[in-house]
């Protein structure tokens, strides 16, 4: 019975191992197909010659189209923002099969990249443009000079340049996003208009004031550079930080904290704290705006504080639809991207979601969104060079020894300054 | 085959064929081995051949080779070359070492003493006890590190409150006790930031439970017979316990410790979700900085560098510490 049963033993083991190795018709499969060779192309690869080169809409869209967004990360009206373009946009379009996928903010970039890698992913994603030099690096999102046509001619400059790595287009341009000054306009009557004032109104007792202090506060303390005169960059991607008023500006920080200004090493703290009426006055971006105006009656933005040397120049950011290059069809894609950043879809997230337009003629009517829109002009287009990279752990982490264990400001930049330009071969 | 012929060719001198029951039994673990080749010995090769290598990102994508470096990413952690703020290889590596030894030691030493207590006889509640004291070990690690982070915040920490409450009694201002525990950047002692012993208190905690499990065992293992012999002999109780109780101890509690230090050597998640690393790296342990150039840098061919060196470390430990102990020898050898 034994010798009997082995060889079963041994088959029903085999069989195992290989049903556990081969996977199963009925497992799920990723919503895009793998890609033929063709559309494993690089990035900078023409498109196909019957592609229409065009890159308006049509108004007749068709096929299947998987989308993510990181919406659901803020406070919720850029998710319901985006469903009532969706819904307008199918409705327009009975042929087009948007299947829509919220992620996490966290770590998004990273599961796109890797889900490129083995030929899957998205055929459109969107998400904050914080890594989108990195994406178009590593070859994980499509370059889209050639299928965009005239589809961006009614939009900013601004937008279009935020849009570019190296020179070329690498999203489909939705809106401009930069920090500005967020305050509760019931304990402040008027929100200080330079440093100077701020800081005396926060030594007179005027306001309390919280700001982002860890070494994660490189970007919302960024816009205080340019008010002292500071520059991170020249034109080869040198660090000139140690230049003059980049150290000002980490001195300026560390006075407004012995005057009294709370630095939260957690932004949800900061966060939580300005909705609890802790705190009169932030820095924050536009994306944020919802939860604050439902919790603050009151609630008014101003551009950050000029200083000595002009204005604040918060980094300046496009958020755009990126095309993945295992899309099966990229024109189409980049067409359903145009159709996702119409100015009407733009209108919609404008209202309802606090963002600033990339299209040149949707008017903004809300204060909030003007005072964005203000603070988005005047704001620094967010380089998109690999130099990057290395800015914000150095620069994170001197605006940390500054603030929490009191380092030279002169002494702290300057390292961070030599630390970047080492790490970038400078 | 016969009972005759299969006990006859359990006696084959070596270099002759197997006998067919061997045959059968290496065909039985034919598949398991070959699910390890695949899932466990490949990732292993492909990750020392990637150390080699300047891997990134962009090399996940296809025909993107990565360039062989030698050993340069092992010469870049060696000499902190990798430029990340506040990466100091050596400091890391001794920091991590007292980490896991200081952990252990403490460990070890509260859970023979909570297992000596709970096997004195007539203690109630015994299995209660037991029981309620195995509990942290079931609480998911993401849970644990988020309350005890939650526990010692700053301002709103249940552990400064504590403080202030006990404060209050000696008349101590409450401003004397907003202690920032996980971020302040001084050092009380070398390799000890505030954050150091809140992470020290969190996994004493969480770790001396099981050393009491295994210590409970081992105790109930004790013949009574020898205390009664040795008790005979004239032996007080700290010579019953040092030359009875301990001896019979050291077989299960060494290997144990052994395996605790390893453990808590790669105990990702407090350091990772308490402190971060911080303040300033201070708190980073090799596995998390691992998991910081893999994730954050995307430095791949760094990070398999990295954790080589770190299979080698633990490796030695290991040895050292067994060879030096002899923690794997039965008592009765």
């Amino acid at each position: 019975m034994i010798r009997t049963l082995k060889p079963a033993g041994i088959l029903m083991s085999l069989a195992l191992v290989i049903s556990a190795c081969s996977g199963s018709a009925a497992t799920p499969v990723p919503s895009i197909s793998a890609p033929d060779t063709e559309s494993n192309a690089p990035a900078s690869d023409a498109p196909s010659s019957d592609a229409p080169t065009s890159g308006e809409p049509s108004g007749s869209l068709s096929g299947d189209f998987t989308l993510w967004h990181t919406y659901s990360s803020g406070a919720g009206t850029e998710l319901d923002a985006l469903n009532e373009v969706l819904e307008q946009v199918r409705a327009a379009n009975p042929e087009l099969n948007l299947e829509v996928v919220e992620q996490p903010f966290e770590g998004v970039f990273d599961r796109y990249g890797l889900e490129v890698a083995g030929s899957g992913g998205p055929d459109l994603f969107i998400a904050p443009n914080d890594s989108l030099g990195q994406l178009s690096r590593d070859g994980t999102i499509l370059a889209l000079d050639d299928y965009i046509g005239d589809g961006l001619s009614g939009t900013l400059d601004l937008a279009v340049e935020g849009s570019q790595v190296d020179g070329a287009l690498h999203q489909v341009p939705e809106s401009l996003k930069a920090v500005a000054l967020y305050y509760n306009a019931d304990t402040v009557d008027t929100p200080p208009a330079t440093t100077d004032e701020l800081l005396a109104g926060v030594e007179n007792g005027d306001y309390n004031v919280g700001l982002f202090g860890s070494a994660g506060g490189a970007y919302h303390n960024f816009g205080w550079w340019g008010a002292f005169g500071g520059q991170l960059m020249d034109e080869t991607g040198t660090c000139v930080a140690d230049q003059g008023g980049v150290a000002e500006a980490h001195a300026y920080l560390a006075d407004l904290e012995a005057a009294g200004v709370t630095f939260y090493p957690d932004f949800a703290d900061l966060s939580d704290a300005f909705k609890e009426g802790e705190i009169d006055m932030l820095v924050d971006g536009p994306w944020a705006a919802g939860g604050y105006v439902e919790a603050i009656a009151n609630l008014g933005v101003a551009p950050m504080p000029e200083g000595p040397s002009g204005p604040a120049l918060p980094l300046t950011g496009v958020d755009g639809w990126l095309i993945n290059p295992n899309t099966e069809d990229p024109q189409m894609a980049v067409d359903v991207a145009l159709a996702l950043t119409s100015p009407e879809a733009q209108e919609i997230f404008a209202n309802t979601a606090y963002h600033i337009p990339a299209a040149e003629s949707v008017a903004i009517d809300d204060p909030i969104s003007e005072q964005f829109a203000t603070a988005v002009e005047s704001g620094l287009v967010r380089p998109q060079n690999v130099e990057l990279n290395n800015f914000w752990g150095n620069f994170g982490n001197a605006l940390d020894l500054v603030l929490a264990t009191g380092a030279d400001p002169e002494t702290t930049i300057a390292d961070a300054c030599a630390a970047m330009n080492e790490a970038n071969g400078k | 085959m016969s009972a005759a012929s299969a006990d006859a060719s359990l006696g084959r001198p070596k270099g002759t064929r197997l006998p067919r029951d061997a045959r059968t039994a290496y065909l039985y673990i034919a598949p398991a081995l070959l699910v390890m080749a695949i899932i466990t010995f490949y990732p292993l090769l492909f990750q020392v051949y990637i150390s080699f290598t300047d891997f990134e990102f962009r090399n996940l994508l296809p025909n993107n080779p990565a360039n062989f470096v030698g050993a340069e990413n092992y010469l870049r952690i060696a000499q902190d070359r990798l430029n990340i703020p506040n990466f100091a290889f050596m400091r890391m590596l001794a920091f991590n070492l007292w980490w896991a030894a200081s952990n252990v030691v403490i460990h070890v030493i509260i859970g023979v003493g909570v297992a000596l207590l709970l096997n004195q006889p007539g203690l109630r509640f015994r299995r209660f006890w037991r029981a309620l004291y195995i509990l942290p070990v079931v609480i998911p690690p993401i849970i644990v590190a988020t309350v005890w982070r939650n526990m010692f915040d700053t301002r709103d920490g249940v552990i400064n409150q504590a403080l202030i409450g006990l404060g209050g009694l000696a008349r101590i201002p409450a401003e004397a006790f907003e202690i920032d525990w996980l971020r302040a950047p001084q050092d009380i002692l070398p390799l000890m930031p505030l954050a150091f012993f809140a992470l020290l208190i969190a996994n004493t905690w969480l770790g001396w439970p099981l050393n009491a499990v295994v210590a409970t065992g081992a105790l109930q293992s004790i013949p009574k017979e020898l205390y009664e012999a040795a008790e005979m002999d004239g032996a007080g109780a700290w010579q019953r316990f040092r030359n009875v109780t301990l001896v019979f101890l050291r077989p299960a509690m060494l290997p144990y410790a052994i395996y605790g230090f390893v453990i808590t050597f790669n105990l990702f998640y407090l350091s990772f979700f308490m402190t971060a690393g911080g303040p300033f790296g201070k708190t980073e342990l090799l596995v998390t900085q691992a998991f910081r150039l893999a994730s954050q840098q995307r430095l791949y061919g760094v990070a398999a560098a990295f954790a080589v060196f770190m299979f080698f470390i633990l490796l030695a430990i290991t040895l050292l510490v067994n060879r030096a102990a002899k923690a794997t020898a039965s008592y009765d050898r």
